[in-house]
């Protein structure tokens, strides 16, 4: 071992206490969370009904609290309407309900990013006017890995092809662009706060949201609900984000996280 | 003699720039800087002809002007003259902790959304205003931080591209700024003691020149954003939020207004900084009912928010009280400075704000504008080459440390939280700061012409 070498590591310590670059500040910590076989949250969140995804949908939602629980309800069961209606009209139009066909036929501009995120805020896709559509590929490899875990092809089924999928919900938010005048999700609007003659009125962000998944699907006709991908997807970046996820999922829908130790995957 | 002393001083500066932009360790850096602008002027007054020398009698050094009394006003009184400030600073950590703890912060941000609703645009402008209303009272990165998980995630929701809601929160952050109290203290220490020029507060300085700052700040800031949405359009992303909308309980309506009243009561009757973040702190804590788990949990809570609020500001404190030395040191080393920069430095208010706004983007990086980075080498060589009053200079500087330096830079240390935060790239966040900085200080240096150049004799130091 040459001299450089030997002192090395004694001097390192002192320029890395002179030169060293500043440590980051570091956001809120979060508790830690038992592990949780991804089958078995899949399997438990499939049972959830449509007003428990609507509860989650409006939970993420701004307005939130603006509405009651049955006001909730109501609105989740007239958006899931609305998207379906669009998505018969628009396979109908355009003859087909395959995601990338329509996209092509509505002109379209797909394109595959790749894209760093946090866990955090996983993006999956996003859909930007007037006809851009960005599909992020990194959460589409993850799920791949996350697929062959036990038990989760059971629950998906071979239906599911997440780059269709993915696209297909952000084909809805085109179709609201197109429609915006007399859709919906685009019309339904809420009284906010203003004083007393004036008026303040929004429209309700994740109506869209709910909506976009109907519509993707009974495009891709698979058994479940699209929202299942936010637990699923995350896994694939962070499987305790993944799991406080869930958590908070069957939280909302009233329900208990169930218990792994009875877990036995299905095939 | 003295040319070449000067030269090596400037050299040590520019390397001191360098230090500072690779975003080493700051604290370390000024400390280095010190010991070096201490060695090379005192060589420097044993070979330097006599005229300069009584020309500049800081530097004669005999019975009346030990060398042992100059390296004490260096090493000793200088960071000891910062405890005040130091302590404004930690009281005011502790108030941000208790509106954190009472959920007063959360609620406003809360109430606010409810306004603006699902319309990107408005929501955001509402955003804006109560970010830097709360940041005229909350200090240190906890709750920037605190507040940024919060407005963040909402404003991605509502279809806003992640750099346009970081740089519209970090902007606002730093409008709110320009009329924090503890903020206040602490630049002011940089040109005045504490006791000198009483009249100097922050309610003269809020009337004169505060209000209309951040109201620029904050106006700029939104039409920019603005601006920058309209380009970009809004998206809508299919994204999992996993950490979780917090369901906190909401705090009564009328705690709303605590945020404001330490900079209330200070503007409009003077009254302690201090006084005021322990009166509306309290009442914060007992109105929305976190003192009610008897007195020894309400003890330890009080306790334990000061303790969060100190760490908060910890990162700060080496640096804090490394800055006087150098501050100090400066006005050993400024007499070289003129010699060699006397020629060049702007004299006039005019020049000095023509060149300040030309230069603002030098506030980046720790660079030579900034107050909390190498600018307070600039001041000491600026009030060392022509007089200036003090309120002028604090307008002068203050621009480049809060807009440019606080608000737009990435190594601010809560800048650079955010950016790991919403995985935001450096430069995309560089790309919608720095045309905006440059708008704000135009537009503040034009402010400082108007309403603090001309001064009478009695705002000299
Ligand atoms: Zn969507």
């Amino acid at each position: 071992m040459s001299f450089k070498e030997k002192v090395k590591p004694y001097l390192e310590p002192i320029a890395d206490g002179l030169f060293g670059k500043q440590r980051g500040m570091r956001g809120p910590q979060l508790a830690p969370v038992a592990p949780r076989p991804i089958g078995l949250m899949m399997e438990d969140l499939l049972r959830l009904d449509d007003e428990a995804w609507g509860t989650y949908a409006f939970s993420r939602d701004v307005l939130n609290r603006k509405f009651t629980p049955e006001k909730r309800a109501e609105l989740t069961h007239r958006a899931m309407e609305c998207g379906r209606e669009y998505a018969q009209k628009m396979a109908g139009q355009y003859g087909t309900s395959n995601p990338t066909e329509l996209a092509k036929k509505m002109g379209m501009q797909v394109e595959y990013p790749e894209m760093p995120k946090s866990a955090a805020r996983v993006l999956f896709a996003e859909f930007k006017a007037p006809n851009h559509i960005y599909l992020y590929m990194d959460a589409v490899r993850k799920a791949r890995t996350t697929m062959i875990e036990p038990g989760v092809k059971a629950v998906l089924t071979d239906k599911l092809d997440i780059g269709q999928l993915l696209l297909a919900h952000e084909l809805f938010h085109y179709v609201e662009e197109t429609y915006k005048k007399e859709i919906f999700t685009r019309t339904e609007k809420v009284e906010l706060w203003a004083p007393k003659p004036l008026h303040n009125r929004s429209t309700i962000g994740c109506l869209g949201e709910i909506a976009a998944m109907e519509f993707a699907r009974t495009l891709t006709d698979i058994p479940y609900s699209p929202y299942l991908m936010d637990v699923f997807l995350v896994y694939g970046y962070s499987k305790d984000a993944a799991v406080r996820l869930y958590e908070e999922i069957m939280g909302l829908a009233g329900l208990r996280p169930s218990n792994p130790e009875n877990y036995s995957p299905a095939t | 003699m003295e040319y070449v002393i000067g030269v090596l001083l400037l050299l040590t500066f520019f390397g001191l720039a360098y230090y500072c932009i690779k975003g080493y360790n700051l604290m370390i850096g000024f400390l280095v800087i010190t010991i070096i602008w201490t060695v090379l002027p005192m060589l420097g007054s044993l070979v330097v002809g006599s005229a300069f020398l009584e020309a500049n009698p800081i530097l004669n050094f005999g019975p009346d002007n030990t060398l042992v009394n100059a390296l004490n006003s260096i090493y000793q009184s200088a960071p000891e003259g910062w405890g005040t400030t130091l302590v404004n600073v930690c009281w005011g950590a502790w108030f941000g902790r208790v509106l954190m703890e009472t959920g007063i912060a959360s609620t406003i941000i809360r109430k606010t959304v409810e306004l603006g609703g699902d319309r990107p645009i408005v929501t955001m402008a509402l955003l804006n205003i109560v970010t830097a209303v709360i940041f005229t009272a909350m200090t240190g990165a906890g709750p920037v931080i605190a507040i940024g998980v919060i407005v963040l995630p909402i404003m991605m929701s509502l279809g806003i591209p992640k750099a346009i809601a970081m740089f519209s929160f970090m902007e606002s952050v730093a409008a709110g700024i320009y009329l924090n109290p503890v903020n206040f203290a602490q630049y002011r220490a940089f040109f005045i003691a504490t006791d000198e020029m009483p009249d100097f507060t922050l309610g003269w300085y809020a009337a004169k020149w505060g209000y209309a700052a951040l109201a620029i700040a904050l106006v700029v800031t939104t039409i920019m954003a603005g601006v920058f949405l309209s380009r970009s359009k809004t998206s809508h992303a299919w994204a999992a939020q996993t950490a979780g909308a917090q369901q906190a309980k909401d705090a009564p309506m009328y705690t709303l207004i605590l945020p404001i009243v330490p900079v209330v009561l200070n503007i409009a009757f003077n009254f302690s900084v201090i006084g005021g973040f322990v009166i509306a702190g309290f009442a914060a804590l007992f109105l929305c009912g976190k003192m009610k788990g008897g007195f020894k949990a309400s003890c330890q809570l009080v306790n334990k928010l000061y303790y969060d609020g100190v760490v908060d500001t910890a990162p700060l404190v080496g640096f804090l009280l490394t800055l006087p030395m150098f501050n100090k040191v400066a006005s050993y080393a400024s007499p070289y400075f003129n010699a060699v920069l006397g020629p060049i430095m702007p004299k006039t208010e005019l020049v000095v704000c023509i060149v300040f706004a030309v230069l603002a983007g030098l506030g980046l990086f720790r660079g030579p504008m900034t107050l909390v980075g190498c600018g307070a080498a600039t001041l000491g060589v600026l009030s060392n080459v022509a007089s200036f009053s003090v309120p002028f200079l604090y307008a002068v500087f203050a621009i480049p440390t809060i807009t440019v330096n606080i608000g737009s830079c990435i190594t601010q240390s809560w800048v650079a939280w955010g950016l790991a935060y919403t995985k935001v790239e450096s430069k995309d966040y560089l790309k919608l700061s720095i045309p905006t900085l440059y708008i704000i200080s135009v537009l503040l240096y034009v402010l400082t012409m108007f309403t603090m150049t001309g001064l009478d004799q009695v705002w000299y130091a």
